[in-house]
């Protein structure tokens, strides 16, 4: 399978998911966004060392998977392009931060592990509340959230349309893929010879079918201004996930809230 | 009603497309539009549409000449089902598809909504409201293009080849619905059985010009005509 | 090159926001001004195509590896700038919500350091320039030499430019014990390599458009007159100046919101020697110490949220042991949640099916 229909599968995959219904997915759309934008942002404010504090931020996420009916098999599986990154950069923290910070009986614990290890969970917890949003959430109602909080409706417009036709083109270049491949059996990529025709032509043949699709536009009275789904209220069960949501964060930031629980028992 | 009167087309500096094309279509007829490749057929329907320009002659739509100035009433009165239907649906849901024409001619959501409705339903296919595009079956997605044309409650109604790409029992369910628009129709195609289910009559073009127009039955039956303009006969008179 | 949340610290996120939100204002601002409605279905057909295109794998003769196509430079040849800058940024946000490439809060870095470089710099000082000059447009082949080069030249100096960014916001944000030199030694050179092979590679893409369909780009099919215009110097003077203050703004907000990472940078944490892995020494920053202080002053008095674990250095894990147990209870919770879960959904099917 050629990258394009991977792309296409994790697409759709994502497309399932959103559709379903819970609790979670019924959010006004707007609320779930502040949210997982607060806990994003809260989670890389913790520092380097803070693995303690910041470990009982899973609560969030781990509950809303939880509530949600959301695989996390789905989600970890995207963590192959989150973690090298995270890691390639974090690899080198242990090398050049030796100080002993914790001891676990004898074995010193450095600086530079605990902050690695810090980084490496900032990474999972930023794509686990990431990926329960748009998991959760439509695209369209992702769209009119954003409308909503005053991102430009061009560049709201922008992101629905490229978006639907992301699907469309990523299955023309996979059959295209795969037919160059049929052809050219053992070669691993596009050959230097049909470097520039291979896209040439799919860029060629969008241009009029860009064309085309402003025709239907215009045919349905399109005249520069778009209009969006339907908004589904601001209601209370909103308030009250955003206010739950943003206390159980900002309660987790502001005390050891794993130091405490374990003074209670010691 | 829809009238070509002397028209001919060309693209900028190259030969003609459309040469002194003149036909008369009657309000409530359903009319197909057969040709070889090449012949005109798409050119044709686009002038009628406005989306080109510059033909001489003259070109009326629903009895509108067509022209810059009424482009708005003429498009609010006539529905394109275009061939590819992923260059008609560009929304990510056929629900906010179907939504887009009514509410760009300034119909209230609530208005647009119950239109949206009642074509789902006439369809038969209100399942499909709240799928995404990209999402639905080659089948499903031409019927949500005729839908989302439907929604906009046309009088004319062009189709660039509707049964093009889908499977016999798709193909069936679309000629169904065609048959039953009692819009003025005008289906381009190379399917000539469809033609002759949903059409009572037929514009043959050939290099730009019209070569025949008459009863679908009688002209679809002639042999020699049509392999004259590189066409066959339909499956069922060979 | 896409750089994950867990990367960027708050305020180094927040500026790069602004920083790319504002040229997106512009843009935007630019676009309507042009008013063409079809600008539109042409973004987004095109910036769909540009993502798929760059999931193809282009070999590279003469060795085992591939290469990839380069996004901005190929949009801005074929939209624009500004056109291609939003194009760019709707690519990115994609990429980043449904395939977890980049983040949602490193959006704006990623912007910053993928789309404005290619889309504007590659734009106004590299594409529009030599599209323009005399050289490059006397014949077909000189055109075509021009493609090529501006293409390669446009791809290694904005990648260059984007790395150089990601090792400046991941510095400043504290995020990695690699030295910033070490840091930069890595990654420039690296992207160098990238950016050649991308720049042939799109080269290639938009010298066969040339042949097919030459009106298709941007620049390329200018008459006389247009030449003679002198407003490419203008532009480039405007982008400079225009580059000049939102990096100079973004610097000096980043100064006043977050003292803590760039004193880290500039200043070093003296323990590990920064100071003088950065080739820094405090002293010879007139300034710096007075600076520093303030800016201290300032975060404890801004910083919305006192930062317990290091003031003193006894705990600064949460070490004690009942961090440790308190750490295995938080995990037990949320196994607990889990089980309760998986509980109720299982209940929930059950009687489903009956």
């Amino acid at each position: 399978m050629n990258k394009m229909n991977q792309a296409l599968r994790e697409l759709s995959a994502m497309d399932t998911l959103a559709a379903q219904h819970s609790p979670i997915h019924g959010l006004n759309a707007a609320a779930k966004l502040i949210c997982t934008a607060a806990y994003i942002l809260i989670v890389v404010s913790f520092s380097k060392y803070d693995f303690g504090r910041l470990l009982p931020m899973v609560l969030w996420p781990v509950l809303l998977f939880q509530i949600s009916g959301i695989p996390v098999r789905i989600c970890f599986y995207k963590l192959r392009i989150v973690l090298p990154l995270v890691m390639a950069v974090g690899l080198f923290n242990p090398l050049f931060d030796r100080m002993p910070l914790l001891w676990i009986g004898t074995v010193p614990v450095s600086g530079g592990v605990i902050s690695m290890l810090t980084l490496m969970m900032k990474g999972i917890f930023c794509l686990m509340a990431s990926f329960l949003l748009i998991a959760t959430t439509p695209i369209d109602s992702l769209a009119a959230a954003l409308r909503k909080l005053h991102v430009p409706s061009m560049l709201v417009t922008l992101l629905l349309l490229t978006f639907r036709y992301v699907g469309v083109m990523t299955e023309e270049l996979a059959i295209m893929t795969d037919a160059y491949h049929l052809r050219a059996p053992g070669q691993k990529g596009i050959h230097i010879s049909a470097w520039g025709s291979f896209l040439g032509q799919l860029l060629l043949r969008s241009m009029d079918r860009a064309q085309e699709l402003y025709s239907s536009m215009l045919l349905r009275g399109y005249h520069g201004h778009f209009h969006y789904a339907k908004w589904k209220p601001f209601g209370l069960i909103d308030a009250l996930y955003l206010a739950a949501s943003l206390t159980l964060m900002l309660l987790i930031r502001i005390f050891p809230v794993a130091q405490m629980l374990g003074a209670l028992f010691i | 009603m829809i009238r070509f009167q002397h028209v001919s087309y060309a693209y900028e500096t190259e030969q003609p497309v459309l040469t002194d094309l003149s036909f008369q279509i009657a309000a409530g007829e359903a009319v197909g539009l057969i040709g070889a490749n090449g012949a005109g057929k798409s050119t044709l329907m686009k002038l009628l549409l406005g989306l080109l320009s510059g033909a001489s002659g003259e070109i009326l739509a629903d009895g509108i000449p067509v022209s810059k100035e009424n482009l708005k009433e003429i498009r609010k009165k006539t529905g394109y089902v275009l061939q590819n239907s992923d260059n008609q649906m560009f929304m990510p849901t056929v629900y906010e598809d179907m939504m887009f024409g009514p509410l760009n001619y300034m119909l209230s959501r609530e208005e647009a909504e119950q239109r949206v409705d009642t074509v789902l339903q006439k369809l038969n296919m209100e399942y499909l409201k709240h799928r995404h595009n990209h999402k639905i079956s080659g089948g499903e997605k031409r019927m949500a293009a005729i839908a989302t044309v439907l929604a906009m409650e046309p009088e004319i109604i062009l189709m660039d080849e509707p049964t093009s790409a889908l499977d016999p029992c798709n193909r069936r369910i679309v000629i169904n619905t065609i048959r039953e628009l009692s819009q003025t129709k005008l289906i381009a195609s190379h399917d000539l059985d469809m033609i002759l289910d949903t059409c009572d009559r037929v514009l043959l073009l050939s290099d730009g010009k019209l070569a025949a127009d008459g009863p679908a039955e009688e002209i679809l039956r002639d042999q020699k005509l049509l392999e004259e303009h590189h066409l066959e006969l339909p499956l069922r008179f060979s | 090159m896409h750089m994950a949340d867990a990367l960027l610290a708050p305020a180094v996120a927040a500026t790069m926001y602004v920083a790319s939100g504002t040229a997106a204002g512009v843009s935007i601002h630019q676009l309507k001004k042009e008013d063409d409605p079809q600008k539109l279905p042409v973004m987004a057909v095109t910036a769909a195509m540009v993502f798929a295109g760059q999931m193809i794998n282009y070999t590279i003769p003469g060795t085992g590896s591939s290469g990839h196509m380069c996004g901005g430079m190929m949009l801005s040849a074929l939209l624009g700038p500004h056109a291609g800058f939003l194009s760019m940024i709707v690519i990115l946000a994609i990429q980043c919500l449904f395939f977890a490439d980049g983040g949602l809060m490193a959006l704006g870095a990623n912007v910053w350091n993928m789309a404005f470089y290619g889309c504007f710099v590659g734009y106004y000082l590299i594409w529009r320039p030599m599209m323009r000059s005399k050289r490059f447009s006397a014949n077909s082949a000189s055109r075509r030499t021009g493609i090529t080069l501006a293409s390669v030249l446009g791809c290694v100096i904005t990648l260059q430019m984007g790395a150089f960014s990601v090792v400046l916001e991941t510095s400043l944000s504290g995020i990695t014990e690699l030295p910033f030199g070490a840091f930069c030694a890595l990654m420039q050179p690296i992207h160098l390599a990238i950016g050649l092979v991308e720049g042939l590679i799109t080269a290639a893409v938009l010298n066969y458009v040339y042949a097919s369909r030459p009106e298709l780009l941007r620049d390329v099919n200018l008459s006389a007159q247009e030449h003679a215009g002198k407003r490419s110097l203008k532009g480039v003077v405007v982008t400079l100046a225009v580059v000049a203050l939102v990096v100079g703004g973004g610097l000096s907000l980043l100064a006043s919101s977050n003292p803590d990472g760039l004193e880290w940078a500039l200043f070093g944490n003296q323990e590990a020697g920064y100071a003088q892995n950065m080739g820094l020494d405090e002293e010879d920053f007139g300034v710096a110490s007075a600076a520093a202080d303030t800016a201290g002053s300032i975060q404890e008095k801004t910083s919305f949220l006192p930062d317990y674990a290091f003031k003193n250095s006894e705990s600064a894990a949460g070490t004690t042991v009942s961090g440790i147990v308190g750490s295995v209870i938080v995990a037990a919770v949320a196994v607990l949640i889990c089980i309760l879960g998986g509980f109720f959904r299982k209940r929930k099917r059950e009687t489903a099916v009956q």
